[in-house]
């Protein structure tokens, strides 16, 4: 196994012109102080800001192309093997899925990759188009499908709030939070996390709009504990990551949404932080779950 | 001046109608200058005789117009398939019809390599075989020390054995979609899809994507088409870089290679922008040898794999329709976009209700952008009946039908996915002619093995593997068939005034045969020898 910290792999979905793009562009301007290496797999949508490329100085972006496409298709995945190689190894690798991929069969890539680490699936959801879309003959199974997938639903293009009609139908796809990217003024707690684990921080809201919580402690929980714990984290919560210290050595933990990856590391202690949506969630909910789960 | 040489065959069959048979053909400066009798190239000048391939029947060389170049990285490894196969060196792989043999044959090749190479095999097909499922016990006994991978033909399985399991770390608590699981709980060996098949790939240096362009890949390409009589042949879905551009167009340029390679550029690597932008600029390497120039669209799947769109009544056991690879309204962009920049493609469509779509973007981009010399392809379109067959005609589309499916699938078709009436009319050869389509016909290599007269003696005979003749009514003749071979698929690649016939002023290309495809029972038309090809006035014997 390599030395070096395991690369998470955030992938985006959702049609063309939903505002994946967009998305990306907003998380590259941000300060998120983290080399995101970003690959882009839908060619409708390449154009990148080239000003944020410059203004992101220290990061490594770079944009190349990939293929889910048919059996002789494999060269997305190979182009993850590139990103692993990578040397100063990114801190965060986002692909952005093409619009008409499952975004599930890329992200599954970072569940199997030992080197790697989940990082969620966030589809965006066009409000004005999508429910045309879920609709299309053509194209329908493919977009619901999308959003079925989704560890998180981000809402782009509502201008008075999410429709109502909208998050009904995504609640009946998918149990994953739908988030009105209009109403967030940051991205990457979404789509990376935003908080490095391991760090000593302070419990603190991570970020203005979202609520944080980390924990330092000895605790010692095997895989099976350890999953029943995750599967019972409060609602509002979507990301949680850090290492458990185990009987039989530690694990690496990473849960978006539903999804949870739990990989053997190294660890001294046990270190975790979570991010939820504030409003869905508090720090002392997530505080109580933890206290309660391991007693 | 340049000399002359006149071959003497036993037969030459031109495909050209004012001469359709010869004895002699004149070549010079690699094309020919003349066919007919002993005497046909004297008003040109002094001519030397060549009576060493006087016992064989000459064809123009056969184009395969779709196929890969990637067939040559599976050589690299071993083949564990059903179906003997033969490599590019002429060593034939007896095809492995039950588990034991797979394990026989593994580790006698294990013992070929090196002492810590991964044994990698490809090409199994569980489909044909009855017995239990291949697992990791299997492969254990082949080795219990080194990884050895099975990939499956369909490319979206693959078999590992407990020390690539290890590799990857995949063990018990690996709650991985694909990773499969036997009754114990613990990984069986199988992995299903790209992203649990990828770490095992990773670390097993079997990364394709570029590999097939490397020198010693372009050459054994060359000789797999020398092999089955193939002078032109296309590269359905490549993925260019500068370098592998260069290193392709140089090997291909190499005295006496043997076959014309017309790249087709994957248009799902980079935008329609991007990708017209490269053709352009690599056209520079273009040489007799080189074709970069057209495209390649992937619409939908497979009809095997249930992912191929067909229309209504879909999939006779209720699977839901298939997925499209781009969405219907990227298709449409592409084929606008491509249309307006003069850039032919071939665009992959297995279900009717993709051929349908792909002709209605057809259409549209036609009206804005007329171009009528346009010749689009519909690769596989094996779903399409007479009515979608009159319109590609209407718009000089071509089709290219996978007649090798017939034989490979063609009971599986009937018996699982698109049902007795529909098999029984796919890949209708004689729907598309009577249409006045331009049709070609392929083996879509490495998918199938590339044999023209194998995939001609499809299209006349259309047997399947059980020996059945699935839907009689759409069965060719000897001749049309060796014509979608030759001149039929020289048409779809723009390549029918160079190559497809033997007539004067067209390059000096040939089939060189065993016997005479016109004479034999249509029944063994694919046992008719290949003896080797000639290409450019280049002889490359077996
Ligand atoms: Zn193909």
């Amino acid at each position: 196994m390599s030395d070096l910290p395991r690369l998470p792999l955030t992938v985006i979905g959702g049609y063309l012109g939903a505002g994946k793009t967009t998305l990306l562009n907003r998380l590259l301007a941000e300060d998120h102080g983290q080399r995101v290496m970003v690959m882009v797999n839908d060619f409708g949508a390449i154009n990148i800001d080239a000003d944020l490329i410059e203004k992101a100085e220290g990061d490594t972006i770079s944009l190349t192309n990939g293929c889910v496409c048919c059996t002789m298709g494999n060269d997305l995945f190979m182009a993850l093997g590139d990103a692993l190689d990578r040397r100063p190894r990114p801190d965060h690798l986002v692909v952005e899925a093409s619009g008409i991929a499952d975004p599930a069969k890329i992200a599954m890539a970072a569940r199997a990759e030992p080197e790697m680490a989940y990082g969620g699936i966030a589809v965006v959801v066009d409000a004005v188009n999508w429910p045309a879309l879920a609709d299309d003959p053509q194209i329908g199974a493919q977009m619901q499908g999308q959003a079925a997938v989704a560890d998180m639903l981000l809402v782009s293009k509502a201008t008075d709030g999410l429709p109502a009609g909208l998050e009904a139908r995504l609640a009946a796809l998918s149990p994953a939070p739908v988030v009105d990217l209009a109403t967030v003024d940051a991205v990457a707690p979404l789509l990376l996390g935003g908080i490095t684990p391991g760090a000593a921080q302070a419990p603190r809201r991570a970020h203005p709009g979202y609520v944080g919580w980390a924990h330092d402690g000895t605790e010692v929980l095997d895989r099976a504990a350890l999953e029943a714990l995750v599967a019972a984290a409060p609602e509002g919560v979507y990301r949680i990551k850090g290492k458990v210290l185990g009987p039989e050595g530690a694990h690496e933990l990473h849960v978006v949404g539903r999804t949870v990856d739990i990989k053997p590391t190294t660890a001294a202690r046990t270190t975790l932080v979570a991010i939820g949506l504030d409003g869905r969630v508090t720090q002392g909910d997530i505080a109580d779950w933890w206290r309660d789960a391991v007693g | 001046m340049s000399s002359i040489t006149v071959f003497k065959a036993r037969n030459i069959i031109t495909m050209d109608r004012n001469r359709p048979q010869a004895t002699h053909v004149a070549v010079r400066e690699g094309r020919i200058l003349a066919v007919g009798g002993v005497d046909c190239a004297d008003q040109w000048g002094a001519v030397s005789h060549d009576d060493s391939l006087a016992d064989t029947v000459l064809m123009p060389g056969f184009v395969e117009g779709h196929c890969h170049m990637a067939e040559t990285v599976f050589w690299e490894w071993a083949y564990a398939g059903y179906h003997d196969r033969t490599d590019p060196d002429g060593r034939l792989w007896r095809g492995k019809t039950d588990i034991e043999t797979v394990i026989a044959d593994l580790r006698a090749h294990l013992a070929t390599l090196p002492d810590d190479a991964p044994l990698i095999a490809w090409g199994f097909d569980p489909i044909f075989l009855e017995a239990e499922r291949l697992n990791r016990s299997h492969l254990d006994a082949v080795s219990d020390t080194r990884p050895v991978v099975v990939l499956y033909s369909s490319g979206h399985l693959m078999c590992v054995n407990s020390p690539a399991l290890a590799a990857v770390g995949y063990e018990r608590h690996s709650n991985i979609e694909g990773v499969m699981r036997g009754s114990d709980g613990e990984p069986n060996g199988e992995l299903q899809e790209m992203a649990a098949m990828f770490p095992v790939m990773r670390r097993m240096g079997m990364d394709t994507r570029t590999r097939s362009h490397r020198p010693d890949h372009v050459r054994a390409f060359g000789r797999i088409c020398q092999r089955v009589g193939v002078t032109t042949a296309t590269d359905l879905f490549a993925l260019l870089t500068d370098e592998t551009a260069q290193t392709l167009s140089a090997t291909t340029a190499e005295p006496g290679y043997p076959v014309r390679v017309v790249p087709a550029v994957s248009t799902i690597h980079s935008s329609p922008e991007e990708v017209r932008a490269q053709i352009a600029d690599l056209a520079r390497l273009n040489h007799d040898n080189l074709r970069i120039g057209p495209v390649k669209l992937m619409t939908d799947g497979s009809i095997q794999g249930f992912s191929a769109r067909v229309k209504w009544p879909g999939y006779v056991g209720g699977q839901p329709n298939g997925i499209w690879n781009m969405a219907p309204d990227e298709i449409f962009a592409t084929c606008e976009l491509m249309q307006a920049a003069g850039i032919q493609m071939h665009i992959h469509t297995n279900g009717d209700e993709a051929s349908e779509l792909v002709l209605d973007a057809l259409e549209r981009a036609a009206r804005k952008h007329p171009w009528p010399g346009a010749r689009h392809v519909l690769q596989h379109a094996q779903m399409m009946g007479p009515a979608l067959f009159a319109r590609a005609a209407e718009m000089g589309v071509c089709v290219n039908l996978f007649a090798n499916h017939i034989w490979y699938f063609g009971d599986q078709h009937a018996a699982l996915t698109i049902g007795e009436d529909r098999a029984a009319r796919m890949d209708a050869c004689r729907a598309a002619l009577d249409a006045g389509v331009h049709m070609a016909i392929h083996s879509d290599a490495p998918v199938t093995p590339m044999s023209p007269l194998f995939t001609a003696w499809c299209a006349v005979n259309r047997q399947t593997m059980s020996g059945r003749t699935l839907g009689a009514a759409q069965c060719i003749s000897v001749e049309e068939a060796l014509r979608a071979i030759t001149l039929g698929a020289a048409h779809t690649l723009k390549m029918d005034d160079e190559v497809g016939s033997i007539e004067t002023g067209k390059r000096a290309d040939f089939a060189v045969l065993g016997d005479d495809p016109t004479l034999v029972d249509p029944a063994t038309l694919h046992h008719v020898p290949v003896l080797g090809t000639m290409t450019g006035g280049y002889l490359n014997l077996l």
